[in-house]
């Protein structure tokens, strides 16, 4: 039986395309986001064979620095599910690539629930960038960078397991 | 005026330039600075040793480039480049990154600075959708983190650890210049 709040990471499947409409459909959820929202199981399952699974497998490349983004259910909001998503994804990349040196992660300067999160998982703010993201082709926003890097100290533990 | 009032007048005013594109042509002006080992130590190139690959520089990169200029000084040698400066788009079409290098011979007397701002006064009009021109400086160049300051730019964050350069990770500062900010005279 799984402990309360506990959360694990796993790789995408094509057979999440409901799971990951759910939320991609939710106007609340991708408020701060770039893309649209999706209205049909069609476009959920596109994203994930032509821009997911394509993206686990990219290990071509060494980057020293890597973005961080991250979305919840609003059924899920409110538990700590993403300060503890975003604890064991840091731990994860920073232990499977050497290389990475920089993680950092952007919100929006009206979405004070996301800055707590990365602040909660150990992040560091940086400052404010003015108009740094266009959103659904609206005027641009300003958001806050934080970042974590190598050498910050341990990740806030989370009761996490992490498998592919 | 006669040509020494004009250049005095020039002087008061502080130093102009022109902005202009580039041409193959411009390869020999730009081997000079390309070639600068001082120069391509605070950028994230190596000296070039030769111009056949400058070439190939300019023709690949440079020319189909959106926004590269050669930075001419007013009542210098007019025509020739002594340095260039970029705005290039990122993924975001609001933000483009600003780029620029200097032939040492022309470093101390306030071009980048005159540079930077005709850039500002310009590329806005010229770049669909851009919003923010960002740019990004070793915590420890404070030259040129002066010409950005003096051109009008705000310092935002230091962003830590942000890139490795020629084996040595950086913490760089970034700073930016909006559409709405006001240009410094």
């Amino acid at each position: 039986m799984e402990a309360e709040g506990y959360v694990s990471l796993r790789e995408f499947t094509e057979a999440d395309a409901e799971a990951l409409l759910e939320w991609a459909s939710d106007p609340r959820v991708v408020r701060f986001q770039r893309r649209d929202a999706y209205t049909h199981v069609d476009e959920a399952r596109r994203y994930i064979i032509d821009h997911v699974l394509p993206f686990c497998r990219t290990r071509g490349t060494a980057p020293s620095a890597a973005s961080l983004g991250y979305l919840v259910a609003r059924a899920h909001w409110g538990r700590g599910v993403a300060t503890r998503a975003v604890s064991a994804a840091a731990e994860a990349v920073f232990a499977e690539w050497p290389w990475l040196v920089r993680l950092e992660a952007i919100a929006d300067v009206e979405n004070p629930a996301s800055q707590r999160v990365l602040e909660k998982a150990g992040f560091t703010r940086e400052g404010v960038l003015r108009r740094y993201v266009v959103l659904k082709g609206r005027p641009s926003r300003d958001v806050v960078m934080f970042s974590f890097v190598r050498g910050d100290g341990e990740v806030k533990p989370a009761e996490v397991a992490t498998h592919s | 005026m006669d040509r020494s009032q004009e250049l005095q007048a020039a002087a008061a005013r502080g130093v102009e330039v022109s902005l202009r594109r580039f041409d193959l042509a411009d390869v020999d002006a730009m081997m000079v600075w390309a070639s600068d080992p001082q120069v391509a130590a605070v950028c994230r190139w190596e000296p070039y040793e030769s111009t056949e690959p400058l070439v190939a520089f300019i023709r690949e990169v440079v020319l189909p480039h959106p926004w590269f200029r050669a930075i001419c000084v007013v009542g210098g040698e007019e025509e020739r480049p002594v340095g260039a400066v970029s705005v290039t788009p990122t993924a975001d079409a609001c933000r483009a990154e600003l780029g620029y290098v200097l032939a040492r011979a022309h470093w101390g007397k306030g071009v980048a600075t005159a540079a930077v701002k005709r850039v500002v006064a310009t590329v806005f009009a010229e770049l669909e959708g851009l919003e923010r021109v960002e740019a990004l400086v070793d915590v420890r160049n404070a030259a040129s983190q002066r010409v950005l300051e003096k051109a009008g730019f705000r310092r935002e964050a230091v962003l830590r650890k942000y890139c490795v350069l020629k084996g040595q990770v950086k913490d760089m500062v970034m700073y930016s210049f909006i559409s709405t900010d006001p240009l410094v005279e």
